[in-house]
């Protein structure tokens, strides 16, 4: 007899339900003997194509289908829930007492299922998707009447309903109407061993029978195994947010994917041991199951090689002349068209685009990129797509491959397995609009977003779970967040690895379960969201390709995500919104508006030495991708001097390299400490540009093709295999042979191979790296020449790791003013205000904007706008191989005055930073627009009434000082000055306004129109309150802005730091290598980002109003240093200095106090506190040991990495998802962490 | 069910159970022999495992079937517990 077909199977994309990957139950049915498999996920088909793709790898004919909804889901539950409540009183929860269908796509249905789901989405609610019969009876037929669908009614249909009711005459009814509706229906029976499950199995079948129905039995699987059930519980918990209980669960221990003689055996159960009536049940089930098998190359076009159909947008003549022509007219635009090697790389790669049939793909992203520029959006290439010279001469992007050695193969090649991919980077806060031209130039059924599936990690399951399981909500809260971000599966292994969670209690044997079952949820999808870049640019047909559903922004989303996508031959774009293109806007807009002066930043010239002198001298916070303390070091190393040296310093910069140790060959060879060394004079050529040493996938490719012959394009493919020890095996064994056929001797094919072998996986694809260092030197060059609107777009648009306390500082170390709160000044976003040079704003007895800005050396260049005191060791010309003639070259710099090479500060001068309406904490945009709408304000009672904030932001206004300048208020000095108005005497009108407000409107007026007292002011008695001392107000801005606008907040801890002796940041330099010395600061950023050793390491940056302090916590002293790392806001610590280059100093810390403590015990009366308690503190030694366990990853070349190591996304796709999480609030931060634990008990410091 | 269940007596005794071809064939109950002659229902239901500290507290089958003895012919629920391998008879109707 023919193998069962399991016809209703749920994946794990079935959201919060399905437990099992699809190529988990295909290849499981194949172990079972199965030759064909059914996918039908809840709501959607969002697993559709992993599902065919699994089912081809393992010779499976695919079917797919859905399980809907029949909806709407108000109406039957107003209807039935009657007749349930009597049997089981489950209607009080979402979801018991749906009513499910299952439609499977006929042979020839796929289109017609991919338009059903669209329309289920279209129809409900976002997130609640319905059918009903009308619409099925609507999607079901082709043109020409012939059944594309087949529908079965299971038990959880309004026929499974009735049945199991025993209302047989309504469910004869009911399958009445469904035949008269849809052309191909089919009764499903499932038994799941439940209470009457056979029953109402055989009272379906009977119905069925009885009007001449076919029926089909199913599984109505949702588990891979039995032992999934459990899962499975906590699933129905979750996505009913109920607690686990019986009423709440549908019991899924047999809703496993079973054999054939399972089935048999369930067989046998629904037909009451009728032998004949169970051959015909497994009969029709095989006959409905053989026609809905789909063809998998015509819906998954990548599967077959050369790939089946693609599908491309129309754009409205024939694209091969279209892309010519339009390369042929960049050549001339861009002065190429002499240039013989331009000429031919164009030949050579329109050559591949024709044979591929992608011509048409380039012109509709041309016209797209076109698009955005003529919207004044900047625009920018990303990724491979800067090799291709045909997307630098169709104006896709700007960066010209030929300039910098770029390769197309790397893009897109012959032998390259599956499509090209486009970025474009825009700016962030234009994003949307970005999609929005899109979708409206080729119209919404033609583009839709691309998706993505969040899945569970640690914290969001154990969310899931401690709620499933009844445990209180802040009590959730605290365990979720003690753990850093990992994979749920790790929960355990952290607890006992991780010194900040060993000792934290929470290994208590009752959330042992929580744990357990939190990690079994790794890895699920949980729910479905706007891919942060991929837009789909389709044809007329796009809809008969891919299901579509609306995102949370009302976008067209489809239901795949991008690898779908991909193999599902359409093409797409990625639009990727960055933060920085929106910071270099706002700053370029504002220059504009002080200045008058326009700047076209991508004409500005590409070799400024004052910007590269900045770079040098690690100045970088605020920078597009170099601003990291590890990059702050590297470029103070490597000490960048063109575009090439950037490129190469972003390309070094990453776990790769930097766990290759493929840093310290580079460099010692560029300062010509070392002669680069080549495995062969052939290779030279290729290797040169990095000193001997392979730091560019496109040098891979190279040396490659120079030592087999055998292009560019089968050298990628070789590339791309060394990604697996699997892979590396077989190029070694290629490679080998080819190259000492080619002459070269056996030691120089070893030592090439060792190369690719090492690097080859770990190189950085140069053309990224290119098309990164653009912004970046742009962004440099901005804040050396304008750093007060650098800084502005900055702080608007938040594009960095750092918060913005930290760009704060740097910009007052830059010379910029930061001027406070005004409701008659501020804006809506960060403004530039010229100050001349003197510091204005806050009152004079505040001198430290000036003082932190350039310590000692204030003198000379206050007046300059943009001061050139750089004393700067390396000039230009001094680079290359003759480095160490020139290196120690101190006698050079002064010294005198300090800090000899650090000061490069004051260039900011002149200009001051406005704090703007937005940063107060609580502030509507619509409040906002008010305020700026309402400038200028002639009194507090004037703001309030025609600003109309709400109570609470006009305090908080009052608090940071927002009417200081409109009231001539000082905070600071004598509290109690009678006669004289203070912030909290405003303060207290604030409360009165609100009072006489809320009478008006219960005397029954209309808020806006309520008359208030305008001569309130003068019934406050000023002076009546005390004022706010500094320390008051510095707390207030941290609370209020999130940030320490009027001094550092550091300072008022001065005469602690200096009485136990701790070293500022501007001093570092000038400490001896192996000192051991104490530093202190506000917590600026913690790191734990992968590191050669396999160790988890944290990286700590302080910042003490000086500059930043760079700490490096190995493993050996986090048992006793971890959980004040993680859990303190200021703190102080033990380290010994290591100088890791001219300019790059850092320590390796001993130990670390929270600061807080320490003031603390330095208050408290001897003997207990007092400084020599504060000293004997200090002198603690605690034994180094019990550090971080956990097995570390290790790779075949020995790079290891510790399971806990942050390896997540590049900067920039992670803002743009953060943005998209949160589209309309900037995430209030006071400090950077990536990955660490901020401990169970985290106690904010104020 | 709600007619059956006012005739039906509850007990909750221990008893042994012979079974053939994966169902129970013949149980005795207070040194009584049945033999079952048809079973009418069979369903099984999960334990509540999240109450318990059981990594997995297995399930429970429940039998529903017609059985006789020398004394007359019942219907009978037997339960079988998976974690504990005993069988209990729950209710008769007889």
């Amino acid at each position: 007899m023919a193998p069962f077909v399991h016809l209703h199977v749920a994946s794990a994309y079935s959201l919060r339900y399905g437990t099992a990957f699809p190529p988990a139950l295909v290849a499981r049915a194949a172990a079972q003997g199965m030759d064909a498999l059914a996918l039908t996920d809840r709501d959607g088909l969002y697993g559709a194509i992993k599902h065919i793709r699994a089912c081809h790898a393992e010779g499976l004919a695919p079917i797919a289908g859905v399980d809907l909804v029949l909806g709407p889901r108000s109406e039957h539950e107003g209807r039935h829930g009657r007749h349930e409540s009597r049997q089981g009183g489950n209607e009080g929860l979402p979801g018991m007492d749906e009513r499910r269908i299952v439609v499977l796509a006929r042979a020839d249905g796929w289109a017609h299922l991919c338009r059903l789901v669209t329309a289920a989405h279209h129809v409900g609610e976002r997130g609640e998707p319905y059918v009903t019969r009308e619409m099925l009876a609507e999607h079901a037929r082709g043109p020409s009447g012939d059944a594309r669908l087949t529908v079965l009614l299971g038990p959880r249909s309004d026929l499974g309903h009735a049945a199991a009711g025993h209302r047989d005459e309504e469910a004869r009814a009911l399958l009445a109407a469904w035949r008269a509706a849809v052309p191909d229906v089919v009764v499903e029976v499932t038994d799941h061993y439940g209470y009457r499950d056979a029953n109402t199995a055989a009272r379906m079948l009977g119905l069925a029978d009885s009007v001449g129905v076919p029926a089909v039995l199913t599984n109505a699987v949702r588990h891979l195994d039995t032992s999934d059930h459990q899962v499975g519980n906590v699933l129905d918990a979750a996505r009913r947010l109920a607690p686990l209980h019986v009423r709440h669960l549908e019991p899924s221990t047999q809703a496993y994917l079973k054999s054939g003689e399972e089935m048999g055996s369930v067989a046998a159960r629904v037909c009451g041991g009728d032998r004949s009536r169970m051959a015909r049940l497994l009969e029709e089930t095989r006959h409905v199951a053989e026609r809905c098998v789909l063809d998998a190359v015509e819906i998954v076009p990548l599967l077959s090689d050369p790939p089946g159909a693609l599908h491309l947008p129309e754009i409205g003549g024939d694209p091969v002349p279209m892309l010519r022509d339009r390369c042929d007219d960049g050549l001339r635009r861009r002065g190429m068209e002499r240039s013989k090697e331009a000429r031919e790389r164009l030949a050579a790669e329109l050559d591949i685009i024709e044979r591929k049939r992608l011509s048409g793909y380039f012109v509709a992203v041309a016209g797209i990129t076109d698009m955005i520029r003529a919207m004044g959006v900047r625009c920018a290439i990303r990724g491979s797509g800067a090799g291709s010279l045909v997307n630098y001469l169709a104006g896709i992007g700007e960066v010209n491959p030929l300039e910098h050695g770029l390769l197309m193969e790397r893009f897109l090649s012959e032998g390259r397995h599956g499509l090209p991919d486009i970025d474009v980077d825009v700016e962030s806060a234009r994003r949307l609009d970005c999609y929005r031209a899109i979708l409206g130039r080729y119209g919404e059924a033609r583009v839709a977003c691309v998706s993505m599936m969040e899945t569970y990690r640690a914290r969001s399951a154990i969310r899931d779970v401690g709620s499933a399981m009844g445990l209180p909500p802040h009590e959730i809260d605290a365990i979720a967040k003690a753990f850093p971000h990992i994979r749920a599966k790790q929960i355990r292994a952290a607890l006992a690895d991780l010194p900040e969670l060993r000792d934290s209690g929470l290994n208590d044997r009752s959330l042992e379960t929580v744990f357990r079952l939190a990690e079994k949820l790794d890895g699920l999808p949980r729910h479905i969201a706007l891919h942060p870049c991929g837009v789909l640019v389709g044809n007329a047909a796009l809809r008969d390709r891919t299901p579509v559903e609306r995102s949370l922004l009302d976008f067209p989303m489809s239901q795949f995500d991008k690898d779908d996508v991909e193999e599902a031959g359409l093409l797409k774009l990625d639009v990727l919104g960055v933060r920085m293109q929106s910071a270099m806007a706002h700053a370029l807009d504002e220059i504009e508006r002080v200045d008058g002066v326009r700047i076209a930043l991508d004409a500005v010239p590409r070799d400024d030495v004052d910007t590269y002198d900045m770079i040098c001298s690690g100045r970088t916070i605020g920078c597009f991708q170099i601003e990291s303390p590890g990059q702050r070091e590297l470029v103070a190393k490597l000490e960048p001097r063109t575009m090439h040296d950037l490129i190469v310093d972003i390309s070094l910069f990453r776990p790769g390299p930097v766990n290759s140790d493929m840093v310290t060959p580079y460099l010692e060879a560029r300062h010509g400490f070392r002669r680069p060394s080549y495995p062969h004079e052939d290779l030279r050529e290729s290797l040169r540009e990095t000193h001997g040493v392979v730091v560019f996938h496109e040098q891979v490719l190279k040396v490659i093709d120079v030592m087999t012959g055998c292009g560019l394009s089968e050298a990628e493919k070789a590339r791309r295999a060394l990604d697996t020890p699997q892979g590396r095996g077989a190029v070694r064994d290629w490679f080998v042979p080819l190259a000492e056929e080619r002459g070269f001797g056996p030691a120089t094919v070893e030592k090439a191979w060792k190369i690719l072998d090492a690097f080859g996986a770990f190189g950085f694809c140069k053309a990224h790296a290119a098309a990164f260092a653009l912004p970046t030197y742009q962004s440099a060059w901005l804040k050396r020449h304008h750093a007060a609107a650098f800084f502005a777009g900055v702080l608007t648009h938040e594009p960095g790791m750092y918060p913005s306390r930290v760009i704060l500082d740097e910009a007052r170390r830059c010379g910029v003013d930061i001027l406070a709160l005004d409701v008659n000044h501020s804006g809506r976003d960060w403004r530039v205000e010229k100050t001349g040079g003197e510091p204005a704003g806050p009152p004079p007895e505040e001198p430290y904007g000036e003082a932190a800005a350039t310590g000692e050396s204030t003198g000379e260049s206050t007046e300059e706008l943009t001061g050139e005191s750089l004393t700067l060791r390396v000039r230009p010309g001094d680079l290359g191989p003759r480095r160490q003639d020139v290196d120690l070259g101190g006698g050079v710099d002064s010294g005198v005055d300090g800090g000899p090479d650090r000061e490069t500060g004051g260039f900011g001068r002149g200009y001051g930073l406005r704090v703007p309406f937005s940063a107060v904490r609580g502030a509507s945009e619509a409040e906002v627009a008010r305020m700026v709408a309402g400038q200028p304000y002639t009194s507090m009672a004037d703001f309030w009434e025609r600003a109309r904030p709400s109570r609470p932001v006009a305090e908080r206004i009052v608090e940071v000082g927002g009417l200081d300048a409109m009231y001539g208020l000082h905070p600071g000095g004598p509290r109690w000055r009678p006669g004289r108005l203070t912030r909290r005497d405003l303060i207290a009108q604030v409360g009165a306004l609100d009072r006489s407000s809320a009478a008006g409107v219960a005397a029954g007026r209309d808020a806006t129109a309520v008359q208030l007292p305008m001569g309130f002011t003068e019934r406050v008695t000023p002076g009546e309150l005390p004022e706010m001392t500094e320390a008051e107000v510095v707390e207030a801005e941290l609370a209020v802005l999130g940030m320490d606008v009027s001094r550092h907040v550091i300072g008022f801890h001065d005469e602690l730091l200096d009485a136990i002796g701790v070293v500022r940041s501007k001093d570092l330099l000038r400490q001896r290598n192996g000192a051991e010395i104490l530093v202190a600061g506000v917590k600026v950023a913690t790191q734990t980002p992968a590191v050669r050793s396999g160790q988890r390491v944290i990286f700590l940056t302080l910042d003490d109003s000086t500059g930043p302090i760079d700490l490096t916590f190995f493993e050996s002293v986090q048992a006793h240093t971890a959980a004040t790392v993680f859990g303190s806001w200021l703190l102080v610590a033990r380290g010994v200095v290591r100088r890791t280059g001219a300019r790059a100093v850092s320590l390796r810390a001993l130990h670390c106090w929270n600061l807080v403590d320490l003031d603390e015990l330095w208050r408290a009366p001897a003997p207990h506190g007092g400084i020599d308690a504060v000293r004997a503190r200090l002198e603690e030694r605690p034994e180094p040991g019990g550090g971080v366990g956990g097995r570390s990853i290790e790779y075949d070349n020995g790079y290891r990495l510790s399971p806990y190591s942050d390896i997540g996304p590049t900067p920039g796709v992670r803002d743009a998802a953060a943005f998209l999480a949160h589209p309309a609030e900037p995430q209030r931060r006071v400090w950077h962490a990536s990955s660490g634990s901020s401990g169970p008990t985290r106690t904010r410091t104020r | 069910m709600g007619g059956r269940s006012v005739l039906s007596r509850l007990y909750g005794d221990p008893i042994e159970v012979w079974i053939r071809d994966d169902r129970p064939a013949q149980f005795v109950w207070r040194d009584r022999l049945y033999a079952i002659r048809q079973v009418q229902d069979h369903w099984v239901v999960a334990r509540e495992w999240w109450k318990t500290s059981d990594t997995d507290p297995g399930e429970r089958r429940f039998w529903r079937v017609e059985a006789g003895a020398n004394t007359g012919v019942g219907t009978y629920e037997l339960r079988f517990d998976t974690a504990s391998g005993g069988w209990l008879l729950l209710r008769a109707w007889d």
